[in-house]
């Protein structure tokens, strides 16, 4: 990851993930994200608007509309170009740190 | 918000359930109707943690999302998200309060903290000198409301008083030496019988004054809109001083100087939280502020009282650091 850029958490990872394929609202993003990380990821509703609110003041994130249901405002979230190209970068990021330990498996330089 | 029952909101879930009540519907669903009520209700009361500003804004959108991933049938809200609401609204109150310039905050809520421990000094001996404390009482006030220009002139002739008072020296009217505290009850104990000022050096409490006159000047300088602190929490603590101002003396060994440690090490620990969460170095400002009055009172008066006031001082310092170290390093290892 570049210097000087913030790091992001494992349960952030998930729902700029979530993003990807389009706009999202605060439920749509949790279901979203319990099917990408076959429910390993449970976000809780507070630690769901504390991160998009995180998202949102770094220009990760922005409110794509605002939707009235049953009396209540809804925000669909979307990702920002600079919070799509995060999102890669960190994939890739991961990517290659996987290939380090998949190679060492493969060539049976690691210790079983 | 608060306080206002959930059924007499739009889009209430609670009006659905009075509804069903009306209508004569089946009993099933009617207790479905009222468990969801009861868990509507009591999501409300946790948003409550949430600032008021933000809660009108997107109280009903998180209320109704956590609504939606409720269990069917749950009339108790689930504890994970009852700590994960909890803990978003305290994080939210911290982001909202580290808005604006951190140096001049952090300065205005530093001199607040000064101007309070001022007055809770005084307070007990208010009997002997009215006119100083009623003047503390107005500083403070002038402090908390942002009125810099008024209260640097009243600290100027406090912190003139306060070194004639400690000095012997009757300067800005004669004042019978030693001030002894008012008699408000009999029998309280040697630390309620100390004359003002007379437990330690004067150093100390002229660098409160000249520290408080300090950041009151930076911040008239600067000028602005100043944050107008409008919280009456801060009167606790001259109130306790009233009632017993052992918790002033830092240097002696009583329960009330553990308690003291304690709650300092309580608030520090908030501040050093609130620098972790917002990278902010307002909070760390005013502790160091704290903390510089209190190291200079506890090094004065280190001959008297040796035994204990060493690990006290390196507790405050390391906390000050701590405080400050923080905020910086959540800044640049943020995590989003």
């Amino acid at each position: 990851m570049a210097k000087g850029r913030p790091a992001l958490s494992e349960p952030t990872y998930f729902i700029l993930a979530a993003l990807l394929s389009g706009p999202l609202h605060g439920h749509g993003i949790i279901k979203r994200v319990m099917d990408l990380s076959e429910g390993r990821v449970r976000l809780a509703v507070g630690t769901l608007y504390g991160a998009l609110d995180r998202l949102a003041a770094n220009n990760v994130i922005t409110v794509d509309r605002e939707e009235v249901v049953d009396g209540r405002q809804r925000r669909y979230f979307r990702l920002t170009d600079d919070g799509r190209r995060m999102v890669i970068e960190e994939a890739a990021r991961m990517r290659q740190a996987a290939s380090v330990v998949a190679g060492l498996l493969d060539s049976g330089e690691a210790f079983a | 918000m608060t306080g206002t029952r959930a059924g007499s909101r739009p889009g209430s879930r609670l009006a659905s359930a009075a509804g069903g009540t009306a209508c004569g519907t089946a009993g099933p669903r009617r207790d479905a109707d009222l468990r969801l009520a009861r868990l509507e209700h009591r999501y409300r009361r946790l948003l409550l943690a949430y600032p008021p500003g933000y809660r009108a804004a997107h109280g009903e959108e998180l209320l109704g999302t956590v609504l939606d991933v409720a269990e069917p049938g749950r009339s108790m809200p689930a504890p994970r998200e009852a700590l994960a609401l909890v803990a978003g609204g305290l994080r939210t109150r911290l982001t909202y309060a580290a808005t604006g310039p951190a140096w001049a905050d952090g300065l205005h809520l530093g001199a607040t903290v000064l101007a309070v421990l001022n007055l809770a000094t005084l307070v007990r001996y208010a009997g002997s000198v009215p006119l100083w404390t009623g003047l503390s009482a107005l500083t403070l006030l002038a402090v908390l409301r942002g009125r810099f220009a008024l209260a640097l002139p009243l600290v100027a002739a406090g912190g003139v008083k306060t070194a004639g008072l400690a000095l012997g020296r009757p300067w800005l009217g004669a004042t019978l030496l030693p001030v002894y505290p008012d008699a408000l009850w009999p029998g309280a104990g040697v630390w309620h019988e100390a004359p003002l000022h007379s437990l330690g050096g004067p150093i100390a409490p002229v660098t409160g004054y000249a520290l408080l006159f300090g950041a009151l000047l930076v911040l008239a300088l600067r000028g602005g809109r100043p944050q107008v602190r409008s919280s009456w929490w801060w009167l606790a603590v001259p109130a306790v001083a009233l009632t017993d101002p052992a918790w002033l003396e830092a240097t002696a060994a009583t329960p009330r100087t553990v308690a003291r440690l304690v709650l300092e090490l309580a608030v520090f620990g908030l501040a050093i939280l609130a620098g972790r969460v917002t990278g902010d170095l307002r909070w760390a400002v005013a502790g160091g502020m704290y903390a510089l009055v209190t190291l200079v009172h506890l090094v004065e008066n280190h001959a008297r009282f040796p035994s204990h006031d060493l690990s006290h001082w390196a507790v405050l310092a390391l906390l000050a650091l701590v405080s400050a170290a923080v905020p910086v390093r959540a800044r640049r290892h943020a995590l989003l």
